[in-house]
């Protein structure tokens, strides 16, 4: 987890007067699932298109595996999968055939694991392209990213139409990929998905930077509800002094309280002078983690 | 403008008519200019026989030349191909782009948006004729020249008749059928072999009364501009559209949707059955995924297909035809005084009297050049423009390929294709002349033809390079048409007018015939020309697209 796979210094692009992305400092390292949140329209796509070198930075670089995103394109992508955002494909082909077009282009794929792909995927691959739903038209665009085993996949919305348990196979296929040392990025408004398989977030907003967190860091931030049930009576004094908790309600044996700080502080906290007879936690998602910083963004706005 | 289905088909039609309307209108004012500039007076002491086997009329001056040349050609066929494509793409169209399912989930009923497509169609082939009508005739009294008893009112009438018509037809097919490729397939047809039909039949003992089974005959077989309407062919146009209307409508109301299905062909069916499928996937599939440059053919292959035949077919044709034409027709041909070739300007110029200036007449000047373009045009403005207009441009520059080898790849495509057209017209030329004896030259065909390659090259350069530099399909399709027929026009000028002669070397088109290939053969310095300006078109397409951003959306 040392060597940088993308990295981007100050990316910027403007659509005349319009910032689509601004000043965009990123750093994702080789072996992660890295994954790009942001709400429609926050700039997500259009860094992706400038890495691919579809678009070019207004200034700034994108750095892939030590390889400038514009003056090596060529060479840098055999070493890229892309699965784009609201995917097209030629209607007419057939994925089989769609899959050859583009593993031709790429100077030949191994066959047996665009077979595995597509078994994992459940793709049929024998139907037009244009024939297919949406769901199994992306199939044939996740095989086509995955087949040549790239060092670094780039996915736009790589779940859109899939179905859950399709959905769930993927999540194990990114995987995989970063055990094995590559690299996955992975653009989504979905949280869960992100939640589930990502090692590092960035979440985006009006072309921004907001945050750029691991999981783990994002989720001890969250804030949430705690609940203990404890062996004698609660003097709220001892959890108001931790850190990151707020808003303390006792009622004998049993306190909630709104915590948003480091589990093993509080514990640590409680230790010695009661017993904890039950404690849940409601899990801190993604999900309330991006509201309170979008929430923070339009405070200080 | 978006209150009504009716006002969005308005809205989605307005340019493309209105640039219709503005180009016939140019064709006009240039004719009336060129011709205006000539004495026709000679015109009058040719033999009557002849006058009337060309339409010639005593006493023709500029603007009778120019409008029926105008009107009876380019504008009509101009008009009846927009309402064409309007039509085509009114319901199949719709349901093609997968639209059509969306637009009927409001509280609209099927009659309702049929009836309001046609209703557009209507309002426009209306307001365009009459417009048309208007400013050619303001433009005549502009330059003092007098249409007399010329009817521009009933030749526009007929043209309207004839513009509803063949749009009603391709309404009426997409309707029924929802497949967009049939409508404009069948309704195309029926234009081109109506024209070629209505305006070749009558040269013969006993034609005319064949060239009556073409609608095209009811547009100009009455020759309105000299006899005023013939309201019997009118009448038979707008009651052959109105059946169409009501049968394209009741096959839409009793149909299911189409879906945003690709359709199934016949090698699909062989690629199904595991018996055939090995030797049709040697057919159809994995070779033309091999690479970019056969992948394009594979998407051509109907408009290359289409464009053969054609060519095969009348080049084959007209061998005969031209030995069946009358004796004493030929014989006063061969006796037209100096200065007729001002009637033929517009078709490429020729000598009507012998076998290579009929060839050049009725194919090399004008359909050949058109057949030919409708292929390199289609090719080139696809080659960048189209992939990004289909969003496929990104997975395709995802893989380890340069941009410029994407435009080295279709361009090549487009030589391909425009040298497949080339040969066939060559071989048809030449199996035509065979069955006829008329002893034209292998070899000055086979230069016609090379040239005509070359020319159709330079129209899918320009179309490649419009579409390389600003991602629009539109803009290169259109842009290239644009521009390959003002040049057609700027050389025709060059021919009629002495003292204008020098702008034809301005058109590439000058370089294409103007070195009389069919008669003298190649000329190397026009080859050379030809692929300078082709090659330099293509060249700038490099920097063109490899300076800008791939367009997400057309």
């Amino acid at each position: 987890m040392s060597e940088c796979a993308i990295c981007t210094k100050g990316l910027t692009k403007h659509y005349g007067k319009v910032e689509a992305l601004n000043d965009l400092d990123l750093d994702i390292q080789k072996g992660e699932v890295f994954g790009f949140l942001g709400p429609n329209g926050a700039g997500k796509t259009t860094t992706i298109r400038t890495m691919m070198d579809e678009i070019r930075a207004t200034c700034g670089t994108a750095t892939i595996l030590g390889m400038d995103s514009h003056t090596d394109a060529l060479k840098l992508r055999r070493s890229i999968g892309y699965l784009p955002g609201d995917l097209a494909l030629y209607p007419k082909l057939t994925g089989n055939d769609t899959i050859t077009y583009y593993a031709n282009l790429r100077g030949g794929v191994d066959t047996s694991y665009v077979k595995v792909l597509a078994e994992r995927l459940g793709a049929d691959l024998t139907k037009k392209v244009g024939d297919l739903s949406s769901g199994n038209r992306q199939k044939v665009g996740l095989i086509q990213a995955f087949m040549s085993k790239p060092d670094i996949i780039i996915m736009d919305e790589p779940s859109s139409g899939l179905d859950p348990l399709v959905q769930r196979e993927l999540q194990k296929m990114m995987r995989e990929i970063a055990d094995e040392g590559r690299t996955v990025f992975l653009s989504s408004h979905t949280l869960s998905e992100v939640q589930r398989v990502a090692d590092r977030v960035g979440i985006i907003r009006h072309g921004r930077l907001i945050a750029l967190e691991t999981v783990q860091a994002l989720r001890a931030k969250a804030v949430r509800q705690v609940e203990i049930e404890l062996d004698a009576p609660v003097d709220v004094g001892v959890f108001e002094s931790v850190e990151g908790v707020t808003e303390v309600r006792a009622q004998n044996h049993h306190v909630v309280m709104t915590f948003g700080g480091d589990m093993g502080a509080l514990l640590r906290a409680v230790e010695g002078r009661y017993n904890i007879v039950d404690i849940s936690t409601q899990s801190a998602d993604l999900e309330e983690i991006f509201l309170t910083y979008y929430q923070d963004e339009t405070a200080g706005a | 403008m978006l209150g009504s289905v009716f006002l969005k088909t308005i809205r989605d039609r307005w340019v493309g008519w209105t640039i219709a309307v503005v180009a016939i209108w140019l064709f006009v004012w240039l004719g009336l200019v060129a011709y205006s500039g000539l004495d026709l007076s000679l015109l009058d002491t040719f033999p009557e026989a002849y006058r009337t086997l060309i339409g010639l009329r005593p006493g023709m001056d500029a603007g009778g030349l120019s409008i029926s040349a105008v009107y009876g050609t380019y504008g009509s066929i101009t008009f009846a191909a927009m309402a064409l494509a309007m039509g085509a793409a009114s319901i199949a169209g719709e349901e093609h782009q997968g639209t059509l399912s969306l637009l009927l989930a409001n509280p609209k009923s099927r009659s309702h948006v049929f009836i309001s497509k046609v209703l557009a169609l209507v309002l426009f082939s209306a307001v365009a004729t009459l417009v048309t009508w208007a400013i050619s005739a303001s433009t005549a009294s502009m330059l003092d020249i007098a249409l007399g008893d010329l009817d521009l009112g009933a030749l526009s009438t007929h043209m309207f008749a004839s513009t509803i018509f063949y749009g009603l037809l391709a309404v009426a097919v997409g309707a029924a059928t929802g497949r967009r490729g049939a409508a404009v397939g069948a309704s195309t047809g029926v234009l081109v072999v109506g024209f070629l039909g209505a305006g070749l039949l009558p040269l013969i003992d006993g034609g005319d009364e064949w060239a009556k089974l073409f609608p095209w005959y009811y547009f100009n077989g009455s020759e309105p501009l000299y006899n005023g309407v013939d309201w019997g062919h009118v009448g038979l146009l707008l009651g052959a559209s109105a059946i169409l209307a009501i049968v394209g409508l009741l096959g839409f109301l009793r149909r299911d949707l189409r879906g945003q299905s690709v359709g199934i062909t016949m090698v699909d069916r062989l690629r199904q059955n595991p018996m055939t499928r090995k030797l049709a996937d040697r057919l159809a599939g994995s070779s033309r995924v091999s690479s970019i440059w056969l992948k394009t053919a594979s998407e051509h292959q109907i408009a290359l297909v289409s464009a053969c035949s054609y060519m095969f077919f009348v080049q084959l044709i007209l061998g005969p035809f031209y030995t069946a034409l009358p004796r004493s027709a030929m014989d006063m041909l061969a006796q037209l005084p100096e200065g007729m070739d001002v009637l033929f300007a517009f078709f490429g110029g020729g000598d009507m009297s012998t076998p290579e200036g009929f060839f050049q007449i009725e194919t090399f000047g004008m359909m050949a050049p058109i057949m030919v373009m409708l292929v390199t045009i289609a090719v080139g403005a696809n080659a960048v423009a189209g992939e990004e207009a289909k969003r496929t441009m990104g997975l395709l520059l995802a893989n380890p390929i340069k941009r410029s080898r994407i435009i080295v790849e279709k361009a090549w495509t487009m030589v391909f294709y425009a040298s497949i057209v080339g040969v066939v017209a060559f071989a048809g030329t030449v199996l035509g002349s065979a069955l006829a004896e008329l002893e034209m030259s292998t070899w000055n065909i086979a230069a016609t033809c090379i040239l005509l390659t070359l020319l159709g090259i330079v129209g899918g350069a320009l179309a490649l390079a419009i579409g390389s530099g600003t991602g629009r399909k539109g803009a290169a399709v259109w842009g290239a048409t644009g521009v390959m027929v003002g040049l057609h026009v700027l050389n025709s000028i060059g021919a009629i007018s002495d003292s204008m002669s020098g702008v034809s070397k301005l058109s590439p088109f000058y370089y294409y015939l103007g070195g009389d290939p069919l008669n003298s053969g190649l000329d190397w310095g026009n080859v050379l020309v030809l692929v300078a300006i082709a090659i330099v078109l293509i060249g700038v397409s490099f920097p063109l697209f490899q300076r800008r951003d791939v367009r997400e959306k057309d």
